[in-house]
């Protein structure tokens, strides 16, 4: 496993509870992994706790283990250890600029420039990534001047660029229309055949379609951790506002769980 | 007379022409979806109604005044922004006195502003918050505290910018609760909007925008319940209208509980 983490509590700077309680959990390739639940109930300090930023960057508190790679990546040897192999997307792109560049080229060019790769593996490696996230034609743009759903792929890119180990995707689509959520979505099945994908949305309706593990938080607890099906098809999952719509919809139609969580599941259940 | 009016309006941003000709009609207590691919130009449709941008011809009329010539300060007795990140528009020490400040900008006297404030705060379910720090709550509450500040200002033409971007299903639907109220009351609502599932639950019109120029202008029903037309326009057909569609529902119901309420009927008649 990439990622392990074993009992883990955090606790934000002067916040009066934790963020994460006992959380144990680990994260290796060949899933692609959603970790969900009501706003709030943990999922975003999941990955800044994995990738170390939490505590290292959000000061606070945390107890447990974490390994990622190999180390603690909250440590500075884990730090050295894990630079430039952990891919982190924030959900708002714009606070992740470099600011250091004029055109999209140059933006994607800064992670890989920084890990002191040759040139011509640079630029191979930046025009993979824009066309993999298909972003060719922004490549001479200035960032400052991209929408927020373009500066969102630009990032993506940034970060596929580096070639990560790690995936760790916060809201990644947030900013995208329907076109370019689906494009990133449709991305992570290959991603994750070689390098450990984690997910953390609100967008399940979405997500569910390629996760092949789902983590359900409540409250900084981890409540359910399987297979889609058997995590978000449940009573509790739709009860918590954490299930997809057609799950929802199943519910409230008075239908014994466990609910269908996609279109086409309820067709092959329902339809006559 | 409509409430918001774009008459042949051209913009651009140096080079880039973002809006061609221009032009639609917004009525008292119409709520309207402003939907279209990232970079259409949406958010500078809603940077034109509260006078942050001018038009390079064409006007703008908000009730029986342009905007030409007037500053967004000028505005604000007749329209509220919603911006799409709350933390661009956060800036006051408490919930309350956040809330507080464009009544008490607009001059109303001290039992109006606390009327106002009280009565929007209870609208959004955060009247026991008036004493908390906007950033010591949780993005979602953030959310509704600009949209209460909004609802205090009393407007007749109420901006939102992705009102539900980043909140769970709970907070999501929440917002359309509030959307739906607002617009008994004869406010004017233009939502920006990815979210094809609050278009359905609170919009009853949708424009959708493409190089700068209405693509289409018509019910919302007619997209939601249309995914050729929707795909056509980079959209998508949100969950429950596709259920819906592939079930084959009497009647075709688009919104989640009405097509809840259809599987429920299909689920009784199974029984008897």
């Amino acid at each position: 496993m990439t990622v392990a983490l074993d009992g883990v509590r955090y606790r934000y700077p002067a916040a009066d509870s934790d963020a994460l309680r006992d959380v144990t959990l680990a994260f290796g390739a060949g899933d692609v992994t959603l970790v969900t639940g009501r706003l709030g109930a943990g999922c975003s300090t999941l990955l800044l706790v994995a990738a170390g930023l939490a505590p290292h960057v959000t000061g606070g508190a945390r107890s447990g283990s974490v390994t990622t790679l190999g180390a603690d990546p909250a440590s500075d040897e884990g730090r050295r250890q894990v630079a430039g192999r952990i891919g982190f997307l924030l959900p708002t792109p714009w606070t992740q600029l470099s600011g250091m560049s004029y055109t999209v080229r140059e933006e994607v060019a800064f992670g890989p420039a920084n890990l002191g790769w040759p040139r011509d593996r640079i630029g191979r490696a930046v025009s993979g990534a824009m066309a993999l996230v298909g972003i060719e034609h922004l490549a001479d743009r200035d960032p400052r001047t991209l929408s927020g759903g373009e500066l969102q792929r630009v990032m993506l890119a940034g970060i596929t660029a580096m070639d990560p180990e790690v995936l760790l995707l916060d809201e990644p689509t947030l900013e995208l229309d329907p076109e370019g959520a689906r494009m990133v979505y449709r991305l992570l099945p290959a991603l994750a055949r070689e390098k450990t994908v984690v997910l953390a949305t609100t967008d399940v309706d979405r997500a569910v379609e390629v996760a092949t593990r789902v983590v359900l938080l409540d409250r900084g607890s981890v409540t359910a951790d399987g297979a889609p099906d058997d995590v978000l098809g449940t009573d509790r999952a739709v009860a918590l506002g954490c299930s997809t719509t057609v799950a929802e919809i199943a519910r409230v139609a008075g239908h014994a769980a466990p609910f269908p969580l996609t279109v086409r599941a309820a067709v092959r259940r329902f339809a006559r | 007379m409509s409430a918001l009016r774009f008459e042949r309006v051209w913009f651009r941003y140096g080079e880039n022409p973002v809006l061609r000709d221009l032009s639609f009609d917004i009525r008292a207590g119409e709520a309207v979806a402003l939907l279209g691919r990232n970079g259409a130009g949406k958010t500078t449709v809603t940077k034109l109604v509260v006078a942050l941008l001018h038009p390079e011809r064409g006007y703008v009329r908000v009730g029986d005044r342009t905007t030409e010539g007037r500053a967004p300060e000028q505005m604000a007795h007749q329209v509220a922004y919603v911006f799409q990140h709350p933390d661009q528009q956060l800036f006051a020490r408490t919930v309350w006195a956040e809330v507080a400040y464009a009544p008490k900008q607009l001059h109303r006297d001290a039992p109006g502003v606390e009327r106002a404030v009280g009565e929007a705060l209870e609208r959004v379910g955060l009247d026991a918050m008036h004493d908390e720090h906007p950033y010591d709550l949780p993005a979602a509450q953030r959310k509704l505290v600009t949209l209460a500040a909004a609802i205090a200002q009393r407007p007749r033409v109420l901006v939102l910018d992705e009102p539900t971007q980043g909140l769970d299903r709970a907070g999501a639907r929440r917002v359309a609760d509030i959307v739906r109220r607002i617009k008994e009351e004869r406010v004017a609502v233009l939502a920006v909007t990815h979210d094809v599932t609050f278009m359905a639950e609170a919009l009853e019109r949708a424009l959708v925008l493409a190089e700068g120029r209405i693509a289409f202008d018509g019910p919302a029903a007619d997209l939601v319940g249309d995914e050729g037309r929707a795909s056509d326009l980079g959209l998508d057909v949100p969950p429950a209208a596709q259920l819906s569609a592939a079930l084959g529902l009497p009647q075709r119901p688009l919104r989640a509980a009405e097509v809840a309420a259809a599987l429920a009927q299909d689920l009784d008649a199974d029984r008897t």
